[in-house]
Order: C-alpha cells, then sequence, then structure tokens
C-alpha cells in the first residue's frame, strides 16, 4: 500500500516560489492501476519523481508497505528505486548501445542477480510483453517506438517491483499501438498485483484505469467513477 | 552483461570519435613511453660509466702525465703509500714506455733530423723510455698537425722526413689497461703474474694485424724476444697500436727499476672517492703527484647525459600529464553527454560507484588501445628521439670539447714539442685530446624498448588515466536521477 501524506515540492525561480506540487495525499492499494491527469506543467512529473523517489520533497512523505521514504539517506532510496520501483517514460529511456535483453537485465544485474538468472527472466519478460523473440538480441535503437516501449515495461517489471510509476507512456506512440501498451500495463497490474500509476494528459487513457486523479495548480483531486475498469 | 562488458561497447559507441581519441592519446602516450625509454638508456650509460671509472683514481708524477709534462717519476714506494691510505682496495702501476720502429729511427738519421727531443729520447722529466722493437706500428703518421709537413710546404726547400708513430707500450700490474679498465682480450690468454719478469705480451688488435702476429708468434723489444700471450681490442685505432708486458718486465726494459709512470688507485665505494683522493694527494704530496678521477672528459660526458635524462624525464611527466588530461577532458565530455543516460541508470537502481567504475573503465579501455598503438610509435621512435635529444644536447658539449681538444692538438704536433715527439692522440681520449671522448660516450648511447620499461611506462599511463577518469566519474555521482525526467 502506498501512502501519500501532505507533500509539497517547492522551487525558487529568481524571487518566486514555484510549488508544483502544493500538499498532495491520496492512498493506493496494492494491485490498482490508477492515473493522474493535468494539463502540461501542472506538476505531473514532478509529483511522479517524488513518488520514485528521483527528487525529495520540501515537505511531507511517501510511505511504501509503511517504510517513509522521507529522511532515507541517498543509498537507501537507491536501494528503493532498485527494489520497489519500476519506472516506465515517455522517451522510453532505453540504453540505445544495449540489445532488448540486456536493457531489461540491467535493474537485475544492479540488484545482484547472477547472469543466467537474469537472462532467463530478462527473455521471459520479454515474451510477456509480446517482443517477437527475433528481437530480443537487437539493440533498442533499432526497435520501432512501440516495441521500445515494451522493452521499457519489460524493464521496469524486472525487479518484480511493489510499484510502477509510468510518465506518459503512450505519448510517443500511435493510438493503437497506445492501447496495446494500457491493455499490457492492465493485464500486468492483474497478473502480478502490481500496483500502476500513470501520468498522463490523455483523457482516453485516464478512463481505463480504476482511479483516476486531476492535478491542478499543485492539488491532488480525484475524479469520482461510476464503473469499474475491470 | 557485466559493467566491463557494457564499458568496453561503450568505449565504441562512436566508432570515428574513438578513433581520434585513440589516435590523440597514442601519441601522448608513444611520446611518454619514448621518453621513459631515452631516459632509461641515459640513466643505464651514467651508471655504466661511473660505475666503470667512477671509483677509479690516477695518479701521475707531479708536472707531469703520460709522455708529457715533467717532475720526478713515482716510485713503488709510493704506490705502497697510496696501498696504505684508507678506502683504496688496489693500486696498480704503470711503466709506459715508447717503440720506436728501428727503420724509422734509421730514416731520421738519415734525414738529419731528430725526432726526439732534447731529453734524448726522455721528455722532460724522463717519464717515458724509448726502447727499439722490429714491429712496425699499425697507425700512419698522416697529416694531423702538419706533422709530415704535407701542408704549407709551399717555398719550403729540403725534403721532409717521413715520421712513424712510435707504439705505446705499457708494463701493467694488473690485467688492465692505463685507465684501469679490464683488458678486453679476444684471443690468447692475459700475462698471468702481472708481478714478475717475464718476455710475454698482449698485442693490440691493429698492431698484430699489421705484423701479422698471432697468439705464440714473436718480435723484440730492444732486441730479446717477446711472445705473444694474447691479443687484446680497446676499442679505437690508437688503443690498438699498443703492447703490454708485465710492469717489471717494462721497468727492466726501461732500465728503471723502481719508477712508474702512473698509478691507479680503485676506491671501495663512490661516496668515498673525493675524500679518498684528497687522502692520496696528502700522502703522497702535492709535489710529488697530481691525483685525478677517472677520465677527464667523464664529467663532461655524464654531465651532457644527466641533461638528457633531466630532460627526457620532464617530457615523460609532461606526456603523462597530457594523456591524463586528455582522458579528463574526454569523460568529461562523455559525463555531460550521457547525464540523460546516468539519471535513467540511477533511476533504476544503480549505485553511483557503479556507474563512476563503468566510466572509468570506459576510460582505461580508451587508454589500452592508445597505449597499445602508442608502444609501436615508442618501439619505432625512441631511438630517434633518444639520438635527437642527445645530439641536440651534446652540440653544446662537443663545440666546447672540440675548441678544447682541438687547442690542445694543435700545440701538440708530432715532434713538435721540444722533447717531447708527442705523438698525435697520445693522450687518453684519442684524437682532440682528453675531451674528444665525449661526444663518443654521448652517442654510444643505446635506446631499446625492453619489456620491463614498457611495461613500468604503461602502468604510469594507467595510473594517470584513472586519476584523470576519477574526475568526471566523481561528477557522474553529483547527477541526479531526476535528470532522466527532463525534457520529458
Amino acid at each position: 500500500m502506498i501512502v501519500v501524506k501532505d507533500l509539497v515540492r517547492q522551487f525558487k525561480s529568481g524571487d518566486r516560489t514555484i510549488k508544483p506540487v502544493n500538499g498532495v495525499s491520496f492512498e493506493l492499494e496494492k494491485g490498482s492501476l490508477a492515473s493522474i491527469v493535468g494539463k502540461s506543467g501542472s506538476g505531473k512529473s514532478t509529483l511522479l519523481s517524488l513518488l520514485g523517489a528521483l527528487d525529495k520533497p520540501t515537505s511531507g512523505d511517501v510511505v511504501v508497505d509503511g517504510v517513509s521514504l522521507a529522511g532515507l539517506p541517498d543509498g537507501k532510496l537507491t536501494e528503493y528505486r532498485r527494489r520497489d520501483i519500476g519506472f516506465v517514460f515517455q522517451q522510453f529511456n532505453l540504453i540505445p548501445n544495449l540489445s532488448a535483453v540486456d536493457n531489461v537485465m540491467l535493474p537485475m544485474e544492479f540488484a545482484g542477480v547472477r547472469k543466467a538468472a537474469r537472462l532467463q527472466r530478462a527473455k521471459e519478460l520479454l515474451e510477456q510483453v509480446q517482443l517477437d523473440p527475433e528481437k530480443h538480441s537487437r539493440r533498442t535503437n533499432r526497435l520501432s517506438g512501440g516495441e521500445q516501449q515494451r522493452v521499457a515495461i519489460a524493464r521496469a517489471l524486472a525487479n518484480e517491483p511493489k510499484l510502477i510509476l509510468a510518465d506518459e507512456p503512450t505519448g510517443n506512440l500511435d493510438e493503437q499501438t497506445g492501447e496495446h501498451i494500457i491493455e499490457l500495463l492492465s493485464s500486468l497490474s492483474r497478473d502480478h498485483n502490481t500496483t500502476i500509476l500513470v501520468v498522463t494528459h490523455d483523457r482516453s487513457l485516464a478512463k481505463k484505469t480504476e482511479r483516476c486523479f486531476r492535478l491542478q495548480q499543485g492539488r491532488l483531486t480525484e475524479e469520482v467513477r461510476t464503473e469499474s475498469r475491470r | 552483461m557485466s559493467v566491463l562488458a557494457r564499458s568496453v561497447g561503450n568505449a565504441f559507441r562512436n566508432k570515428i570519435r574513438t578513433a581520434a581519441v585513440v589516435a590523440v592519446l597514442a601519441v601522448a602516450i608513444g611520446l611518454a613511453l619514448a621518453m621513459l625509454v631515452a631516459n632509461q638508456a641515459v640513466g643505464a650509460k651514467v651508471q655504466e660509466l661511473n660505475a666503470s671509472v667512477g671509483t677509479t683514481l690516477t695518479v701521475n708524477p707531479a708536472g707531469g702525465q703520460g709522455f708529457e709534462g715533467g717532475g720526478e717519476p713515482l716510485t713503488t714506494a709510493e704506490a705502497e703509500t697510496a696501498a696504505s691510505v684508507a678506502n683504496v682496495t688496489s693500486v696498480v702501476g704503470t711503466k709506459a714506455l715508447r717503440l720506436q720502429t728501428a727503420t724509422a729511427g734509421t730514416t731520421d738519421s738519415a734525414t738529419g733530423t731528430t725526432q726526439q727531443g732534447p731529453g734524448g729520447g726522455f721528455g722532460p722529466g724522463g717519464q717515458q723510455a724509448t726502447v727499439t722493437t722490429n714491429l712496425t706500428a699499425a697507425v700512419d703518421a698522416g697529416t694531423l698537425g702538419n706533422r709530415n709537413g704535407s701542408a704549407g710546404t709551399t717555398g719550403t726547400t729540403g725534403t721532409q722526413p717521413v715520421r712513424a708513430l712510435p707504439i705505446t707500450a705499457t708494463g701493467i700490474g694488473a690485467e688492465v689497461d692505463s685507465t684501469g679498465k679490464a683488458l678486453d682480450i679476444t684471443s690468447g690468454t692475459g700475462l698471468g703474474d702481472y708481478t714478475a719478469a717475464e718476455a710475454k705480451t698482449l698485442v693490440g688488435t691493429s698492431l698484430a694485424e699489421k705484423n701479422s702476429l698471432t697468439v705464440g708468434s714473436t718480435f723484440t723489444i730492444q732486441d730479446k724476444t717477446f711472445t705473444v700471450a694474447g691479443i687484446f681490442d680497446a676499442g679505437t685505432t690508437f688503443g690498438n697500436n699498443a703492447v703490454y708486458v708485465t710492469l717489471p718486465e717494462a721497468q727492466t726494459l726501461a732500465e728503471t727499476p723502481d719508477e712508474l709512470s702512473s698509478m691507479i688507485v680503485t676506491v671501495n665505494s663512490m661516496e668515498n672517492v673525493d675524500s679518498t683522493k684528497t687522502a692520496v694527494q696528502d700522502a703522497l704530496g702535492t709535489d710529488k703527484a697530481d691525483v685525478t678521477q677517472g677520465q677527464r672528459n667523464l664529467e663532461t660526458a655524464v654531465s651532457s647525459l644527466d641533461s638528457v635524462k633531466n630532460i627526457s624525464m620532464v617530457a615523460f611527466i609532461a606526456a603523462l600529464a597530457t594523456a591524463g588530461i586528455i582522458i579528463l577532458l574526454i569523460m568529461v565530455m562523455l559525463v555531460r553527454e550521457r547525464r540523460r543516460e546516468i539519471g535513467v541508470l540511477k533511476a533504476i537502481g544503480a549505485r553511483n560507484r557503479t556507474i563512476g567504475l563503468q566510466f572509468v573503465l570506459e576510460s582505461l579501455v580508451l587508454v589500452a588501445l592508445g597505449s597499445v598503438v602508442g608502444a609501436v610509435i615508442a618501439s619505432l621512435a625512441s631511438g630517434g628521439i633518444a639520438s635527437a635529444l642527445i645530439s641536440s644536447n651534446s652540440t653544446t658539449t662537443a663545440a666546447t670539447t672540440t675548441q678544447r681538444g682541438g687547442g690542445l692538438a694543435g700545440a701538440m704536433p708530432n715532434g713538435a714539442v721540444p722533447g717531447g715527439g708527442l705523438p698525435g692522440g697520445g693522450l687518453p681520449g684519442g684524437q682532440g685530446g682528453p675531451f674528444g671522448g665525449a661526444s663518443q660516450l654521448l652517442t654510444s648511447v643505446t635506446a631499446s624498448v625492453s619489456p620491463g620499461v614498457l611495461a613500468a611506462g604503461i602502468a604510469a599511463v594507467f595510473a594517470v588515466a584513472i586519476i584523470g577518469a576519477l574526475v568526471p566519474a566523481l561528477l557522474t555521482a553529483r547527477i541526479r536521477p531526476i535528470e532522466v525526467l527532463r525534457g520529458e
């Protein structure tokens, strides 16, 4: 379970103080698929970076399965990212000179998984995200956008994280491929009981998630749903 | 894929840039290795020179040296005095003779000229004796110093005598040459007991060849028959136009049984040379003996070699620093270029040290490639670089030594010095007088790339590269993982 408590992140811009995240609080049950929508510059990515321990909040806290991130040293935050978080980015952010399978193996290498075990799991994950086996050994810069995003999702799942944070995962994809990616995330959420939080400005995508939050001027409100997605 | 494999892969991401970086590194590393090789070669030469003559003192009669000068001859009693000085390990006496070919004397007599000084075959002070032999000198008189009147003879009348150079004969108390250096006997044996008068000789290669002498051949000195026990190679034409006999035999031939021309005093260590030199000088008296250290040209040569050694060491360090700076700049550029990728690695759980190590290893891959090419460059260029360094540095020395040597040679044409009958190159060091050997010492340095020196140089390059790569590697620790979201 993920509990976000009165999270604030502020920046100084000249004489002004900007608060892209201003007192955000919410809870996510394990295995849920949620989305955060908002306009560009509304603070979606900042909130995501705070949840993923890529950045530190000015105040407030994120508690993951009872563990507070506030006050954790950098080493522990790295460990948290490695063990509990999987990231999926709009730009995929794969290592271009590595193959698909090598990219998926990276988080496992950092977690100290033995080479044979990580190779086997990487191949399984790539099959799970339905990447053509012929393309497992192909460099990721030679894959299409949809294929790269599948590799990125497989990489996010590598260490069986508690939470997957996806930042505009369909932003660079055509509509049909975007649909496939959302279906994939949805099935992963069900099958692996993984909590998935998707940040998007695409309302049609957000409608496919169980819960949808709106971020506006740094404040979060939850939209009420009349039907269940699943 | 391990960190190492990833680093190797990253090093070849941009092949053109990698090739350019390796080429620049190779030049810097090659220069560094070449300088190290030159430094080691020169250092070894300096050590060799110091080891060969560094602990040897030469004692000559006060005011005299070799065949020139005056003063009272040294005696065996003075050799015993020198031997009793602290730190002296051995004293070898020498007795110099000049062997005059009997026919040359006849020719000179026929032309009515004298080849000998007013001393009647003895120089001022009588440090040498002239005795006759049936050998022919292996060195032609030539025209050096206008000794045969071949230059500037226009307007002269009468026939100038054709001079024959004498042969140097030295009585020695041990199997060393007149400078204390061990004799290189190329065939036959030594003289055995150097303290006994015996009709055996060692003959220089060119003299043996000129007179068709081999081991076991005989010839005469003062009508006494001597057997060739061995043939030696002194390394110079002048040095090989010589004969060695035992010290007592030379003293007998000169009819001066107690006299010595010089003494070679060996000191137990280089550290004690200066103090022992003073002690020997004090023991013998400044009015009796001149004590000098080693070859006089050695100081000049070693000084020049030391300069080359210092220059090559500075150049080695500079080239190393250049390689380090190249690595530093390249890696800083790569880190800046890959900020986002570093952010991604951190976002997916890579530790700072893992990323830092990856960049250090990547730099080492570039350095390894640069070292391979650099080693090839060094092996091809080190000889030339060493020669260039030495020749440019010895230009000043050579100019100085030529000036000095020329002055001496010009002042001492054969037979022109009253009572001297001084042969050209009669001083140690050969042509050009005592300083002429400096240039030879400098140019005889051979720079060859040994595996040990190469390994040491490459180890130094790697050490500098690691230091150079550590700075950008540490920079990666400062990159925050949120970089990955920039531009999203």
